[in-house]
Parts: structure tokens; C-alpha cells; sequence
């Protein structure tokens, strides 16, 4: 069946796009959360005092889907402590830099010789999706011990605006883009890569065009600069015409989808053996005096960031962390960048004014703009029904947990309503109500 | 230093409002209102003042007197006043252009918890209780085009019924906004381009009275009967009412056609030579249900 994937025009701002990433200088501290990744949060394998360098570990992987955190600068541990960060209380390794950024001496290119192999070497590589996700890579690629992996959806599409950070490790290290391909395509075996791309980017097109020239199973796919084109099921649907049915892993499918800085970080890691410790991060917004992409260590209080693009200018709104369609925003700019942020945008005052919600139309907007097909107004409406039974049955037909958060719905919405929170308001009711019908597990409590 | 504000994503919005959506179709009733008055004379600027003044006050009061916040500035009270106008003839003293509007804002949808929440078309509503209440609502008459409607007319046995170019431009009797079929088609146009409705409702409910009254009467007899009687502005700007129409494409047809069969059953069957108002407010009731059946299917999802 042809599906109609709806998507929006939304203003692009990509005004970094052409900017060379440049690195940060060596920030006087980094403060390294346990908790970057998805599963459970590392466990720090270092005291105060110690002295460290660029990519040795410094917190070790604890149970499934979790990574290892390194140290992304050189220097001492000064604290090893519990800190909150954006509302949740984490460990937090602290390094003083000595801002000599010395490299561990130990670190060492990878050569394995199998799957088994490549995936235990790449779970001490720390890498995560940066995408956004921040599902251990490994993991991920765990599910190829089933699974035959026949298609490998490399996502280059970025389609929030304002984040060129994908865009320019395309540009800038294309190379290890190609060597990504050809590693994955060492251990899966998989008869086809595709890398889409948004056509706003057609440098990053054209590079990777003619270096896979020579490469017939790779397809570098130029697709619509439509928000959310990066997503899932949309770019599954656009650049590879597969469908996942509600729940279904990827995996099942026969594709994984890896995000393009992720396999070139990957790459960096099998061919140098430097861990994840750096990323490309947009900084932009209308209250950034020069924006700019930084090659940044993870770790670096966002402070550092703003002093590097010349300062706050004007009257300073708010910070959010990623894309202004899906990031969170923080009070701090204490706050560090961790491994899956692409971007930091400044808003002014103006653009950063909460808009008052009114009653809901029933214009049907948030209903044509949902890439999914969903109902988000049909959410907020049944979050209002007292009896929970009701309220739950409501939302488990209207398919509210396959909701992924884009914020198309919000962003149309004339009456101004909060549908993304309403969203994850309901996902997470019928989450609980789920657990709470289930019957329960042996042994649980 | 000031704290920089926190709040969830997206952090940037569209720029659609309410009060921009109604005003939209306000414009897009410019043009019918404009050919109101040409065709009909001043007395239907005082109806439309009338309607629209006491629609804003209505709501201003209730509010006011309810203790909640002023709605006023979504516009979307002008919107029902000014429709309920162009669904009156001169006929109509302007007292009653008044409780009609004054009916259809507080009745029938502040009393249901406001804009949003009601479920039955307020213009509409306030028409055919117009039309039940003090009976003179449909026939014009004016110095320029006096009498009965042509479908009025249609069903008196010898009586010379306007041609298809009065029809078309509007100048015969009838509601002051629903005769200029031409005036109504360049507000469709407005509104298609400025994506406040969608084709579905108002192509589906007039295509459907066609081909019903192509099969019973042929084509000029179908011509006729789109042309006639508040179809145009039914279809186009009461039946694609957002709070009281279906939310998907799909609903949205099912609505349409529903609307279409009962104009034709109505005018072509039943003692009122009008049938448009009926139809959308008995789909109106129907929403609910259709809405049941007319999801749309998930990515992925579904059965």
C-alpha cells in the first residue's frame, strides 16, 4: 500500500551549514554524567586524584545496554560525585584539565576478526546513538547475531533545524564515513546501504556520491528536506519503502538504521582506537553573537561553548539542548554536553515567549501533520476523562504509544496547546496502566 | 542575571492561531457579503451589523456575567454572527437578527462550555430556530428581487423561476449571503489556498446533491438545484464548521455525502422547499459516531 507520510516546511535555519567545525580550546573542567547512554548508568572506575588521559576509561559498563564513559581530557579527577543534571540526579565524574590534552598512550587501532569479536570491541568504544537516541551502539548491532542484516539505513537526513553537526562530519570526515560502510559491511554482510540525506545538503551529497562511486551496494539517496524526514518509521518508509508494524524492532525487518556520526565515530574507533570523547556540536540561536559548529569534549559545561561563539548578545530567552522541535531545554549553563547533544541554540526573549493555550477547534492540523497518522488531539481530550478505565481504552485504540515526540502536532496547533506533553502524559499513562494489568511476573513484587 | 525559562519541546510554533483562522473565513465571507449588500440594499448591512454586534456582544456579556476569561478576540464569534446574517433574508426585523445571534452564541455554544465545544453548528442552529420560531427568515423581498426562493418557486405549479445567470450571481430572492453562487466560490478559493479547509466537505456535499437530482430530474434541474437554496454557502462555509465536523478526510466524506442525501431528501420529499440547514445539523448529531469509524490508520499500526 502507498502511504502519504505527512511532513512540514518548517523554516530550515540552517545558517551553520557551511561553517567548518572547529575544535574548542581545552576547557579547564569537564564534568562526565554516568548516565549518557540508555541502560543502566556506568560505574566509575576512578578516584579523586587520579591523573587521566584523553580516552582511557573512566567508568565501566554495568549490565545490558549500557557503555563505558572515558575521559575526554587530560588531567585530574577532582570529584567523584552525585549531581542533578536537567531535573535527574546522576553520578558525575569531574576532571581538572591540565590543557595539554594528552592522548592515552595505550589506545591502540582495533583489528577483530569476527562479529563476536567486533561487537565486545566496540562496547568499551562508549559510542552511542547521536542521534539522539543514545542506545548503545553495540547493542544496536547485537541484534545482527539473529538477524541478518540485509539493509543498513545510514541517517544523514538531520531535519531539525539549526543542527548542522551530521552535515559536517559528511563534509569534513567522509572518510571515515566510507570506512564505516566498510566494516559494517565486513561483519553483517549486509547486501545494501543506503545513506539518506536531506537536499539541503548537497555538498555532503555530492562528497559522499563520488566517493562510494566504485561501491555498487551503497545508494547515497538525496531525500526532501521535510521535518521530521530523520525519524524512524519516516526515514525507514522513505529511503528504504519498509514499514515497521507498532513494536516491531527494526531488526526484524532485516535493516538497522545507524546514524552517519555514529558509524564515523565507530570507524575512528576500530582504525585509531580513540573512544567516543569528542563530538560536532551546532551552536546557534538568535542570542549566539557568532555561531558556530565546535568539535567539543563531551563534558564541556555549556558555558564554554557560548564564550567560544563570542558570547550571549541581547535578551537571553533560553537554552535548549538539540533542535528546537525536539530538545530540552536547561536553566544552566553549567550544565555539560553529553554524548548524544548536536546542538545548543540560545533563543532571544522574543522566540522564546510560552504561547497561552486556548480550546481545541478540532481543526484536525495536529491530525494532517502527525507523520504517523495519529489522532494528538483525540490525547489531550481523553487525558480529561476521570475514569481511567475509559480514558485508557480511548488512547490504547487511538495507537497513543506509538506517538515518537516530534512535535508536528504542537507546532501547528492555532490553538497553541501543549500536545507534546499531553502526548507523553497519556504514553505514560497507559505505560502504567499496562504494567498495572499485566499479570504479575514471578518474583516481582 | 535573569533565569533563562524552561519548557518542553517544540520550542518554535507555526504562528497559526485561532484568531487568524477566523478571521480567514471572514474574509473569505467578504465577497458574499459584498454581493449582500449590492443585491439587496442597505437593509442587509443593518442585518449583517445586527448579527454580527449582537453575536460579540453575547459572548462579551456571558462572559462577563459567567466570570470567564474574554474569548471575544478569537473571532470566532464575528464568524457565527456574520454567518447567521447571510442565512437571513431582509425580511427579518433587526430584533431578531439580534436573539437569533444572541441565541447562537449562548445557547448553543456557550452554555455547552464555548468555542470548541459545542456540538451542534451555532449559525445553523440559531437559523432554524429563526426559521421555527418567528417563520420569516428564508423568502426575500426587497425593492431589487422580492418574493419567494426559486425552490419555493420550483414547487408552485406555472411559477416563472429565475434564470440560470440570476442564479449564478445571485441577483433573486433568498438569504442574503446564499445567492451569489460566484461571490461564495471566490471565498472557497480564499479559503482552499489559505489551507483553512480542506476540498472534501464542500466538493463531496454539493457533488453529491448533484448526482442525486441529475438521477431524479436530469441535468439542468441538477444545475438548478446546487445553484439554489444556501447550498454553496452550507457546503463551503457551515458544514466545514471545525468543532462540529468530522476530524479525518475520511470522516469528513462520510459527513459530506450524509449531508448531501438528507438535502436531497428534504428538498426533494418533505414540505420544506429547503433542506441544507437540516441535513448539516442532523449530521452535526452524527459526528460523534462517525468519528468512531473514519480513524485513520496508524503507520505500522492498526489491525
Amino acid at each position: 500500500m502507498k502511504t502519504k507520510i505527512s511532513a512540514l516546511h518548517i523554516p530550515h535555519n540552517k545558517n551553520t551549514a557551511s561553517m567548518n567545525a572547529v575544535a574548542i580550546s581545552a576547557p579547564a573542567e569537564v564534568l562526565l554524567p554516568m548516565n549518557m547512554h540508555g541502560g543502566a548508568p556506568a560505574v566509575p572506575v576512578v578516584a579523586v586524584g587520579d591523573y587521566v588521559r584523553v580516552g582511557q576509561m573512566i567508568a565501566k559498563e554495568e549490565g545490558r545496554n549500557s557503555v563505558p564513559v572515558h575521559a575526554t581530557i587530560s588531567g585530574t579527577v577532582t570529584a567523584v560525585e552525585e549531581m542533578k543534571i536537567s531535573g535527574a540526579t546522576t553520578t558525575v565524574i569531574r576532571i581538572a584539565g591540565d590543557g595539554k590534552m594528552e592522548k592515552d598512550p595505550t589506545l591502540a587501532p582495533k583489528n577483530p576478526e569476527n562479529l563476536d569479536e567486533f561487537l565486545t570491541i566496540l562496547r568499551d568504544s562508549g559510542i552511542v546513538g547521536l542521534g539522539g537516541a543514545a542506545f548503545p551502539l553495540w547493542a544496536k548491532l547485537d541484534a545482527a547475531r539473529k538477524n541478518h542484516i540485509k539493509t543498513v539505513l545510514v541517517n544523514g537526513a538531520e531535519c531539525e533545524p539549526y543542527i548542522t553537526s551530521d552535515h559536517r562530519t559528511m563534509v569534513e570526515n567522509a572518510d571515515l564515513v566510507v570506512r564505516g560502510v566498510q566494516i559494517l559491511k565486513k561483519f553483517l554482510d549486509s547486501e545494501e546501504f543506503v545513506i539518506g540525506i536531506e537536499d539541503n545538503k548537497p555538498d555532503a551529497i555530492a562528497k559522499l556520491k563520488e566517493l562510494f562511486k566504485d561501491m555498487p551496494y551503497v545508494n547515497v539517496k538525496p531525500l526532501k528536506a521535510v521535518y521530521p524526514q530523520g525519524a524512524k518509521q519516516v526515514l525507514l518508509y522513505n529511503a528504504a519503502g519498509l514499514v515497521a508494524k507498532e513494536g516491531q524492532r527494526l531488526a526484524s525487518l532485516g535493516v538497522i538504521i545507524i546514524n552517519v556520526t555514529t558509524l564515523a565515530k565507530m570507524a575512528l574507533y576500530l582504525d585509531t582506537g580513540m573512544p567516543l570523547v569528542d563530538k560536532i556540536v551546532t551552536v546557534d540561536g538568535a542570542a549566539i553573537a557568532e555561531p558556530k559548529n565546535l568539535i567539543v569534549p563531551i563534558g564541556t559545561p555549556i558555558q564554554n561553548l557560548v564564550d567560544e561563539c563570542g558570547g550571549l548578545k541581547g535578551d537571553v530567552g533560553k537554552i535548549i539542548i538539540g533542535g528546537p522541535m525536539m530538545g530540552k531545554t536547561t536553566d544552566s549553563l553549567e550544565s555539560p554536553v553529553i554524548k548524544a547533544c548536536n546542538a545548543l541554540l540560545v533563543f532571544d526573549e522574543a522566540s522564546s515567549k510560552a504561547l497561552e493555550p486556548s480550546a481545541c477547534i478540532h481543526c484536525g492540523r495536529c491530525v494532517e501533520a502527525c507523520p504517523l497518522n495519529l489522532n494528538p488531539t483525540a490525547y489531550s481530550k481523553a487525558m480529561e476523562i476521570e475514569d481511567e478505565e475509559l480514558r485508557y481504552q480511548i488512547l490504547t485504540e487511538e495507537n497513543v504509544s506509538m506517538c515518537m515526540a516530534c512535535g508536528c502536532c504542537a507546532y501547528v496547533c492555532p490553538a497553541h496547546k501543549p500536545l507534546v506533553t499531553t502526548n507523553n502524559q497519556a504514553k505514560s499513562f497507559v505505560r502504567k496502566m499496562k504494567a498495572a494489568k499485566e499479570p504479575k511476573k514471578e518474583g516481582a513484587k | 542575571m535573569k533565569a533563562f525559562s524552561m519548557s518542553p519541546a517544540p520550542h518554535i510554533h507555526s504562528g497559526a492561531s485561532t484568531s487568524r483562522v477566523m478571521l480567514d473565513v471572514v474574509i473569505a465571507l467578504l465577497p458574499a457579503s459584498v454581493a449582500a449588500v449590492a443585491i439587496f440594499g442597505i437593509k442587509a448591512l443593518w442585518i449583517i451589523l445586527a448579527c454580527v454586534i449582537g453575536a460579540v456582544v453575547s459572548e462579551a456579556l456571558f462572559n462577563m456575567c459567567t466570570g470567564r476569561k474574554q474569548t471575544i478576540g478569537d473571532m470566532s464569534a464575528v464568524v457565527t454572527g456574520l454567518l447567521l446574517a447571510l442565512n437571513l433574508s431582509t425580511n427579518v426585523p433587526l430584533w431578531q437578527c439580534v436573539v437569533g445571534a444572541a441565541f447562537a452564541i449562548i445557547v448553543v455554544k456557550c452554555l455547552f462550555g464555548g468555542l470548541g465545544c459545542n456540538f451542534a453548528n451555532p449559525a445553523i442552529t440559531a437559523r432554524v430556530f429563526m426559521l421555527i420560531t418567528f417563520s420569516a427568515v428564508a423568502g426575500g423581498s426587497t425593492e431589487l428581487y422580492s418574493g419567494a426562493t426559486p425552490l419555493e418557486l420550483l414547487g408552485t405549479e406555472g411559477a416563472a423561476i429565475p434564470g440560470m445567470g440570476a442564479m449564478f450571481l445571485g441577483t433573486y430572492g433568498g438569504a442574503i449571503g446564499e445567492t451569489s453562487s460566484v461571490a461564495l466560490l471566490i471565498g472557497f478559493a480564499y479559503l482552499l489556498v489559505r489551507k483553512v479547509i480542506s476540498w472534501h466537505i464542500p466538493v463531496v456535499f454539493i457533488g453529491t446533491v448533484f448526482v442525486l437530482t441529475f438521477i431524479a430530474g436530469g441535468a439542468n434541474f441538477a444545475l438548478y438545484q446546487i445553484l439554489a437554496g444556501g447550498l454553496f454557502i452550507g457546503a463551503i462555509f457551515m458544514a466545514t464548521d471545525y468543532v462540529t465536523s468530522p476530524i479525518t478526510k475520511k470522516g469528513k466524506v462520510i459527513f459530506a455525502v450524509g449531508c448531501g442525501v438528507i438535502t436531497f431528501i428534504v428538498r426533494y420529499f418533505c414540505a420544506y422547499p429547503e433542506g441544507v440547514s437540516f441535513s448539516i445539523l442532523i449530521m452535526n448529531l452524527f459526528v460523534p459516531i462517525i468519528e468512531r469509524f473514519s480513524r485513520n490508520i496508524p503507520l505500522g499500526g492498526g489491525k
